[in-house]
């Protein structure tokens, strides 16, 4: 990958750095316990996440698009990015999630140079 | 409701880490967890 991963001072974008967690993510198909796991289970546990974020994250402006990486690749693993309509709104977001926890975990919470999500993947 | 499910569960947002409690209201530089000797007496 040949792009420059700089954080920007002010963005609409915010990346929340490894926030979702795939259920199966040891063993795809399969939970921590080594059981079968539906494929429905696995994508309701997904939309359980995405509503919970969207709920959140709309509490602090209008959200033009909200992704969140379920793959299980080590790159960029469970990173969620979302686009706000201002700048402003995804700095009361990033002060807003600073410090606090989502299921257990320390939120993850910085500016995100992306804006257009088409041209953001790294070849 | 886009689903038909029964009630919202609660969301995972600040839902803190198991332990997180033991560590808030602990003294600076003390462990927590770990008892301070009392003086005068032996533990065998």
């Amino acid at each position: 990958c040949s792009r420059l991963h700089n954080k920007p001072t002010i963005s609409p974008t915010l990346l929340l750095s490894n926030m979702y967690q795939r259920p199966d993510m040891a063993t795809p198909g399969m939970d921590l316990n080594g059981q079968t796991m539906d494929q429905k289970k696995i994508q309701e546990h997904f939309e359980d996440f995405y509503e919970d974020m969207f709920e959140e994250l709309s509490k602090y402006g209008e959200i033009e698009s909200l992704n969140v990486c379920d793959n299980l690749a080590d790159h960029m693993v469970g990173n969620v990015y979302v686009q706000f309509r201002e700048e402003e709104e995804a700095a009361a977001a990033l002060k807003a999630l600073s410090g606090r926890f989502y299921a257990g975990r320390p939120i993850i919470v910085d500016f995100s140079p992306v804006t257009d999500f088409r041209e953001a993947t790294c070849r | 409701d886009r689903r038909s499910r029964g009630s919202k569960r609660t969301s995972g947002f600040d839902m803190a880490p198991p332990g997180a409690a033991v560590v808030t209201g602990t003294t600076p530089g003390q462990l927590p967890g770990i008892t301070q000797p009392v003086p005068g007496v032996f533990s065998m």
